[in-house]
């Protein structure tokens, strides 16, 4: 077996067994089902109150139309068929009733009334009053349920038969909404945007805590020691690439089980939120193809290898946590610097900053998904981009390689500039 | 330096090749080896070899260049010239570290990990199958006390053990692919009376089955007691070396171990301050060491001492004790500042 497989199988292994990681991993599923559940619900809660069904309804049509339409209110979770009181009664009695409904809404033992009359029901009028009037959600339940049973009243006493009448009347429409814009249609600016800078913090994130991952690994060995007997059993590369790689694998696992459960429960989102008796919202998704997820894969893949190779460079120079932070300011900054720039990156894709920080190395694996993710670029743009940081990982990795064969051997003081440059020249 | 050789015995002129006859390769060979950093020569002009089958220590003071010698046999960092070969081998060549065994002056495994997956991994580092390792694991776990019928070891975290338990698990890993070279740097530091026993052990059973083993150290009592050769290097420079008893003859025959039972008379200091007759006096208390001045005898020691009414308990022809020969030979000087990583 090869000893690259053995170091990179340990670090990957050690790695998955944390705890830590399988809390991130299922935290992230978990999270993202939050996100797209938790909005939903509170939109049941403001589509209408459970009070909706406490209210008398006054029949004067005589033809069951007020029984009809408490049955209609009692329908879901939150309708109560109890609590809504139907009164059928002649058209002459309906002011001294509403008068004592009234009082009741005052003293709060009842929400609203409804006065169902001849008007009602020759598809003109229908009075309600109550505590919750104004209350937008409420009353759109109370009219759809009221229009659809005057309705299918309606079409009864035209000789229509009641269960072919009940099938005619529930009509489910769904309303796809699609905006149009300067840039034709489709192209939702704001979902674009927002998948813009999902992918742009997932990549700065995932770049700064896996290349410190790397980091913390390689001091550890240093420290522990561990090092000096991996090197005496194998070339110092070896140890080196099998955590680059070891690392780089767990993050991939990760983004596999993130990605993953996100598209299968965007996929039955739908089911699941009628189970829990929400409706689903029209929630745009973007359009990643398959060639975009590939290419976004090779930004994060040598994004990766390049500033990992660098933090692990940082680790192998340093011997404790104090100098680390001092010594990786360079490299943070440089992530930083690619990531500060979104702002006017996403607001004009086409910049010379923008053209310019897809090109540089260090950039490049940060801004050119971003600009990717908001307008189209040439496909050799995005080659030379990705060449770019190729050639900038190779470097970086033949530097960490150096520095790190000499720096994991030397303990005590920090070596200064001129002495890795001497690591680099002469190892 | 010393040249007033006398050869009392066959057994002083054996030189280190007729002990270890030119089987096949030696362990270890190097030839003319520099290594320099910035402001020094960490080994300087090196040449030693490591006959196979023995115990060979390394011997020097601290910062001698012990540990950059054995790191540059392990190929861990390269000589700046010279040539190392492994069992006739370039020390370079791809697969011969599988055939050593290192245990580093500072020991560590990760913390974290549990102790089977450690060693585990090491032994697939040198190229064990993980099956193979197992079984040997058991084996080792057992026989260093880690698993008993109450308790396995291997199955805790690293963090878990105790030091000493640490230390052993650090053997096993050593160990655990059967080298045939063991290397040692420092093997006796930080260890307590128990595992620096069971190390002499193992070292002494790695010799009798044919293994080489080379250890560091500037504790000469151990050297004396486990090697049969030895090489003493001081400021990265060899300053002797070959086999012990050949080492220790060639100092001469010139020193005395004096213990009086009726401690010390008057007239004692000034005859031992006597440079005409004594060339140097160790005193550890209980044991007078006297090196003998060129031109004087024994028997004229022995005659004054008398006179001068002590009463000898022993009164013996020794042939000095590494830790004498080290400190005549390497000398106060030879003792810089250790430098850290360097070794």
């Amino acid at each position: 077996m090869d000893k690259l497989w053995v170091i990179t199988a340990r670090e990957y292994l050690e790695r998955v067994r944390t705890r830590w990681f399988l809390f991130s991993t299922v935290f992230g599923p978990v999270f993202f089902a939050l996100l797209m559940i938790v909005p939903a619900i509170m939109a049941r809660r403001t589509q209408a109150s459970e009070e909706v069904s406490r209210i008398v309804v006054f029949d004067a049509t005589g033809r069951q139309l007020g029984r009809r339409v408490a049955d209609g209110l009692s329908v879901g979770m939150i309708g109560d068929t109890a609590r809504t009181r139907v009164q059928e009664l002649t058209p002459d009695r309906l002011a001294p009733a509403e008068s004592a409904a009234t009082r009741e809404i005052v003293r709060g033992e009842l929400t609203g009334y409804l006065v169902l009359d001849s008007a009602a029901l020759g598809g003109r009028r229908v009075r309600y009053a109550g505590r919750n009037a104004s209350a937008e959600a409420d009353m759109d339940l109370i009219r759809r349920v009221v229009r659809e049973s005057v309705m299918q009243t309606r079409l009864e006493m035209a000789g229509v038969e009641p269960d072919r009448s009940a099938s005619l009347v529930r009509t489910q429409l769904e309303f796809d909404l699609e905006r149009i814009t300067d840039r034709g249609r489709g192209g939702s600016a704001t979902v674009s945007v927002r998948f813009a800078l999902i992918i742009l913090f997932t990549l700065y994130m995932a770049l700064m805590l896996y290349g410190q991952a790397v980091l913390r690994g390689v001091m550890e060995e240093k420290q522990t020691r561990v090092a000096e007997v991996v090197v005496s059993s194998v070339e110092p590369w070896k140890l080196l690439g099998g955590k680059v790689i070891g690392v780089g694998a767990v993050g991939l696992t990760q983004f596999a089980v993130w990605i993953s459960s996100a598209i299968l429960l965007l996929r039955y989102r739908g089911q699941i939120l009628e189970r829990l008796g929400a409706s689903a919202m029209s929630f745009t998704t973007p359009d990643v193809t398959i060639g975009m997820g590939i290419v976004l894969l090779l930004f994060f893949v040598t994004g990766y290898v390049f500033y990992s190779s660098l933090f692990a460079a940082v680790g192998a120079m340093v011997s404790s946590e104090q100098e680390a932070q001092q010594a990786l300011m360079p490299i943070i900054l440089l992530l930083v610097s690619s990531f500060v720039f979104f702002p006017p990156i996403l607001s004009k894709p086409t910049s010379g900053l923008a053209h310019t920080l897809s090109w540089l190395p260090f950039s490049a694996p940060i801004v050119m998904p971003l600009r990717i993710a908001v307008i189209p670029v040439a496909g050799w743009e995005v080659a030379v981009s990705l060449i770019s940081v190729a050639a900038g990982s190779y470097i970086a990795v033949w530097i960490a390689a150096r520095i790190y064969r000499t720096g994991m051997l030397m303990y005590g003081k920090r070596p200064s500039m001129r002495e890795v440059a001497r690591w680099l020249r002469t190892s | 330096m010393n040249s007033q050789h006398v050869a009392p015995g066959p057994a002083l002129t054996r030189s280190t090749s007729s002990i270890f006859p030119p089987m096949s390769n030696p362990a270890v060979e190097i030839q003319n080896v520099w290594k320099r950093y910035t402001g020094h020569v960490a080994v300087r002009d090196l040449s030693l070899t490591v006959p196979r089958g023995s115990v060979y220590g390394l011997l020097g003071p601290n910062g001698a260049g012990k540990t950059t010698t054995i790191r540059m046999m392990l190929n861990i960092i390269a000589p700046d010239e010279g040539t190392i070969r492994i069992f006739g081998e370039p020390h370079s060549k791809a697969g011969i570290t599988d055939r050593i065994g290192y245990l580093p002056e500072e020991r560590g495994l990760y913390r974290k990990m549990q102790v089977r997956r450690v060693l585990r991994f090491l032994a697939q580092l040198k190229g064990m199958s993980g099956a193979e390792a197992d079984r040997r694991i058991d084996h080792w776990l057992e026989r260093l006390g880690l698993r008993t019928s109450e308790k396995d070891w291997g199955i805790a975290k690293v963090d878990e053990l105790s030091r000493g338990m640490q230390q052993k698990v650090q053997f096993i890993s050593t160990l655990i692919h059967d080298p045939d070279l063991v290397i040692l740097d420092e093997p006796f530091s930080g260890l307590d009376p128990i595992n620096a026993q069971a190390l002499k052990d193992i070292v002494m059973e790695l010799r009798q089955r044919g293994k080489s083993v080379i250890f560091s150290t500037h504790l000469m009592d151990n050297a004396e007691r486990l090697c049969d050769a030895v090489c003493i290097i001081a400021r990265g420079e060899k300053v002797l070396d070959g086999a012990v008893a050949e080492v220790k003859s060639r100092q001469g025959d010139r020193h005395v171990a004096v213990v009086l039972s009726n401690g010390t008379p008057a007239g004692v200091p000034a005859i031992l301050r006597d440079r005409a007759l004594v060339a140097r006096c160790d005193d550890s208390n209980r044991m007078l060491e006297i090196e003998l001045a060129p031109q004087a005898s024994a028997q004229e020691l022995l005659a004054r001492l008398i006179g001068a009414g002590a009463t000898i308990e022993r009164f013996e022809l020794v042939r000095p004790s590494l830790h004498r020969i080290f400190l005549d030979r390497v000398g106060a000087t030879g003792v810089e500042e250790g430098m850290t990583g360097h070794g």
